[in-house]
């Protein structure tokens, strides 16, 4: 690494290096470069390109850990939870929800805007920290875009669920039919049909297409016959050829300038569905930003969530280091900050507007019937996240834990407010009502998390965690300018002339 | 390298050409550089990454496939557009939310998706295309140390197809370069032919999957009397009770409900409200109500043909028996005598006349021309209508009586009761009698004005 250190000036964090030296091993955030002319390294300890390779592939390939049963069947029986509620409004209908004629989005709405925010981070971080050179990424990004595939499909279930007749929900699609009908194209709602299913398909290509030569990587290591003919047909025959590498990195390149404007537009689709309508705390141009920020401020809050035990439990701790969960809480930070940002216009929008249905709304989200729900989202969301300024928290991973943790419910507390305050008094007061989840709503969205964690336990156990291949192009091991010993090859003057040959030819 | 096939599997695999490995990228990239200045084109390096700078060592031409994700992410803003148009402007238009057919701002987010999903699609696909994949068998497989190459191990192989090749003198130049280790890459002869069975589980796979569809279609091309399959009720079927139902539930066995006592529905006001009627509904029988709703059907009948008796309308709808309102509803003061005085000048002198004696303007020219269908106004004053309680003057007013329209369009319900007032006023005073005039007030005086 290029690391131009002057001796003269020793950071505090050296100073404290050289007084732990005698005892402990220094940890991870001790080994840290505060000094902003050094760069961090990005993998931590003696690791070469074969320990890499080791240190996931086994994960993958090796004994499965007993934890995984037992993690695994919990989220099967949260799983079952999902599929018994899902069954059972089937059957009877969706009066089974609590959502009643006032507030006729309830949690349905409230849980997939929930999961598809969640679903931004993987691709902010595989394609916007891409694009702006963040190579701190590679060890986190094939885990984020696991994640964003799985949330976008828990998200999928809750619109698709709640148009009420599940079975026809292909009507969505615009198809020649015998109804001679199509659907609305100048409607937020059909944008949004297009806007999700554009991502999550795009994320999943993202995803697998990132995955292959790590799949190959997998195939060429299974010493079992089923691993060898599982991963080999999804490997594609991958052998590594450099005219493959080099249109593998130009689809990277562009799928990556592709998914960046997408993944802004996703949460901003979603966010018009509130903000076309008329409705006071819905119609605001704020929304799509407002949205899109607090899409990445929850979903680093869930990448979080789940990289920091898993770093830890599956020994991954040298390629998902402590600066990468300090730069994710970084993130984390600043997009709360922005969401913070985001309410306060709100309200200064309302007494601005001196519009009295907009006012009466901003007054009965703090101090209506849900002010509850209103104080757990500030608090969670506004005053949590600001622990993160605090070195002291920064130091200690499970404390950004326990503030991602915050987020986490204070995210689903925001959809909450949005939806359920803005919507259960409307301009007749003759129609305002209260809403209150029933045991199929809570069954729902708790199943929703045993979908998520199944499809993640499943990719932990089976898939590369880390993107392997990507990660050894950051090592320093991969950068030849670093050694100056080579490139020290001349033709020879006796080479024949048409030899010698230029650049662009095959 | 399927152009030399050999016809029988007696020989030994042929050779494709050799392969060097090594530890180290610089040593690859190296490699490349000498294999390409002499004059080898029909090369390739493996790596378990991408190598920078090996495009130049080995001399790759860049890649095109830019142009194949510009071209599909322009079909896909051509597709949405023309698919947005057809459905909403042209196929199926209907006006929403104030918006033209064709409304191009509401269409950019799918037109926007559309073209990062073509576009993402394309590039993806289009990737693996023209790297030859998805590709399961390769002779450099054939190599149990190849699986290094996705691991830490960086190779370079020779094609045996190359203009230069000469296996002695590759097998040089390779171990010239410093490998771990520089092997014979032999062809793949592994049997190519798929088996049997898995043939047979495709085309059974195959068959079994079109049954469904072969169903679906036979249904579609015949007529059945049975009732539809109903997977799903979609509300055919509802344990709601019909409108004229009977149900144990209540006391009164009726399935519709009646008002709860004491309230009025939204927009029943105006049918339950004397004010509004000039008569108490509650009070009136229903069948009185009804008998009339038959004559003034009838009176439709009769003004919609030819002119007949001017005297006939009359004789036609017999007197209502309402209970009519005796006493103008609210305060009557002066201001409500003024509106009055101002709504009869305006809508009724020209018949009735400034006095209401039914000497109008328009009645007097009326009678001069002696026209046979002309009905003089009636005298308001005349005593048959003085002895009409005020209810029913007001329903004369809101509704017409025979010749006279009606003027519950151009009179609100205030209006007409202020009317009402005036007409009593001008009865009054068209009936005077000496005694009405009051004390302070002397013949002479009123005289003298
Ligand atoms: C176009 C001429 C015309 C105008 C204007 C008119 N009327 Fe009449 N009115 C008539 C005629 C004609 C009759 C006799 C109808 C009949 O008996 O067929 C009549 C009848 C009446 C009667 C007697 C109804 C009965 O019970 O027999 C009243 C009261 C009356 N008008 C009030 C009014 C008032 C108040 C107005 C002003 C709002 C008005 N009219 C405006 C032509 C007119």
């Amino acid at each position: 690494m290029s690391s131009i250190s002057l001796s003269s000036d020793e950071t505090p964090q050296e100073l404290s290096r050289s007084r732990q030296d005698t005892s402990d091993p220094p940890s991870q955030w001790e080994q840290q470069a505060y000094d902003p002319r050094e760069r961090a390294a990005l993998v931590l300890g003696e690791h070469d390109f074969t320990t890499v390779t080791d240190s996931i592939a086994d994960i993958a390939l090796g004994k499965t850990p007993t934890m995984w049963y037992v993690a695994m069947s919990v989220s099967l029986s949260l799983l079952s939870l999902l599929v018994v509620t899902i069954g059972y409004l089937l059957l009877t209908g969706v009066g089974v929800w609590g959502n009643n004629n006032t507030v006729s989005w309830g949690f349905p709405i409230i849980n997939f805007v929930f999961w598809v925010g969640i679903g931004h981070a993987g691709t902010l971080i595989s394609a916007i920290l891409f694009l702006l050179r963040q190579n701190w990424r590679t060890g986190i990004n094939r885990f984020a875009e696991a994640m964003t595939i799985f949330a976008v499909c828990c998200a999928g279930i809750f619109p698709g669920l709640h148009v009420g007749r599940v079975w026809l929900a292909y009507w969505l699609l615009p198809y020649p039919n015998e109804l001679a009908m199509w659907p609305q194209a100048r409607s937020p709602l059909l944008w949004d049909v297009f806007a999700v299913g554009t991502y999550a398909t795009v994320s999943l290509l993202f995803w697998y297409m990132g995955m292959v030569p790590d799949l190959a990587t997998l195939r060429d290591r299974a010493t079992k016959r089923w691993q060898q003919l599982l991963y080999g047909v999804l490997a594609l025959g991958w052998n590594g050829s450099s005219r493959h590498w080099m249109r593998f990195e130009k689809a990277y390149l562009l799928l990556a300038a592709l998914a960046t404007p997408l993944v802004l537009s996703v949460h901003s689709v979603v966010s018009f569905d509130f903000a076309t309508s008329q409705l006071p705390g819905w119609h605001t141009t704020i929304f799509p930003p407002y949205f899109v920020a607090g899409a990445v401020f929850g979903g680093f809050a869930m990448v979080l969530t789940l990289s920091i035990p898993c770093r830890e439990w599956f020994g991954l701790k040298h390629l998902i280091t402590h600066r990468h969960i300090e730069n994710m809480a970084k993130v984390m930070l600043a997009t709360g900050m922005i969401v913070s940002y985001a309410y306060s216009v709100e309200f200064f929008m309302a007494w601005y507007s001196q519009q009295p249905y907009e006012q009466f709304v901003f007054l009965n989200r703090p101090f209506g019937p849900y002010a509850w729900a209103f104080w757990t989202m500030v608090t969670c969301n506004v005053i949590a996240p600001q622990a993160i300024w605090f070195t002291a928290v920064r130091k200690n991973v499970w404390a950004i834990f326990i503030v991602a943790m915050f987020v986490n419910v204070g995210m689903w507390f925001e959809r909450f407010v949005i939806v359920v305050t803005s919507l259960h008094r409307d301009f007749l007061p003759s129609s305002w009502a209260m809403f209150a989840p029933t045991w199929v709503d809570l069954g729902m969205f708790l199943g929703s998390f045993g979908l998520f964690f199944t499809l993640f336990l499943l990719f932990c156990r089976f898939l590369p965690m880390v993107a392997i291949a990507e990660v050894k192009t950051v090592m320093p091991q991969a950068h030849a300018d670093d050694h100056p010993v080579k490139f020290d090859y001349q033709p020879s003057p006796d080479t024949p002339k048409e030899l010698r040959r230029g650049h662009w030819f095959t | 390298m399927s152009d030399h096939k050999p016809e029988k599997k007696i020989k030994p695999p042929q050779s494709v050409g050799w392969m060097a490995e090594y530890t180290d990228e610089n040593q690859l990239l190296d490699a490349c550089r000498q294999v390409r200045d002499s004059g080898y084109t029909r090369t390739d390096a493996y790596s378990p990454f991408p190598v920078h700078g090996i495009e130049d060592a080995l001399g790759i031409k860049p890649t095109g496939l830019p142009w194949f994700s510009l071209c599909a992410g322009a079909t896909g803003t051509c597709v949405a557009l023309l698919m947005q148009w057809w459905m909403n402007a042209v196929d199926y238009p209907y006006i929403i939310s104030g918006k033209p057919y064709a409304s191009w701002p509401a269409f950019i987010p799918v037109t926007f998706e559309l073209t990062v999903l073509f576009a993402a699609f394309t590039t993806v696909f289009a990737m693996l295309g023209l790297n030859g994949l998805p590709k399961l068998s390769n002779p450099l497989f054939n190599n149990p140390k190849f699986d290094r190459s996705t691991d830490d191990r960086f190779f370079l192989w020779v094609d045996s197809n190359d203009k230069y090749f000469n296996s002695e003198k590759v097998k040089g130049l390779l171990e010239s370069t410093s490998p771990v280790e520089v092997s014979e890459v032999k062809e793949d002869d592994s049997p190519t032919e798929i088996p049997r069975g898995i043939i047979w589980a495709i085309i059974l796979l195959i068959m079994v999957s079109l049954i469904p569809a072969v169903i679906v279609l036979d249904m579609r091309n015949s007529r059945s009397r049975g009732s539809r399959i109903q997977v799903f009720f979609d509300m055919d079927y509802q344990p709601n009770h019909k409108v004229q139902g009977s149900t144990s539930w209540f006391a009164d066995h009726r399935v519709q409900r009646p008002p709860v006592s004491g309230t009025v529905a939204r927009g029943e006001l105006y049918a339950s409200d004397p004010y509004y009627l000039g008569y108490d509904p509650d009070a009136t029988a229903s069948n009185e109500r009804e008998s009339h709703f038959v004559s003034l059907q009838a009176d439709d009948a009769n003004s919609a043909g030819q002119v007949n008796d001017p005297n006939s309308a009359e004789a036609a709808a017999p007197e209502l028996n309402y209970a009519w309102l005796t006493q103008i509803p609210g305060t009557v003061d002066g201001k409500m005598y003024d509106l009055g005085k101002k709504k009869f000048d305006i809508n009724c002198s020209v018949c009735h006349g400034v006095v209401g004696n039914g000497e109008g303007l328009v009645s007097q020219r009326a009678m001069n021309l002696a026209e046979g269908y002309w009905l003089q106004p009636t005298n308001l004053a005349e005593s048959r209508i003085v002895e009409q309680p005020v209810g029913r003057i007001y329903y004369t007013i809101t509704h017409g009586k025979g010749k006279m329209g009606g003027y519950a369009a151009s009179l609100t319900p205030q209006e007409r009761w202020a009317v009402v007032l005036y007409v009593r006023a001008l009865q009054r005073s068209q009936n005077a009698k000496s005694s009405d005039i009051p004390e302070n007030v002397t013949l002479s005086s009123t005289a003298a004005q």
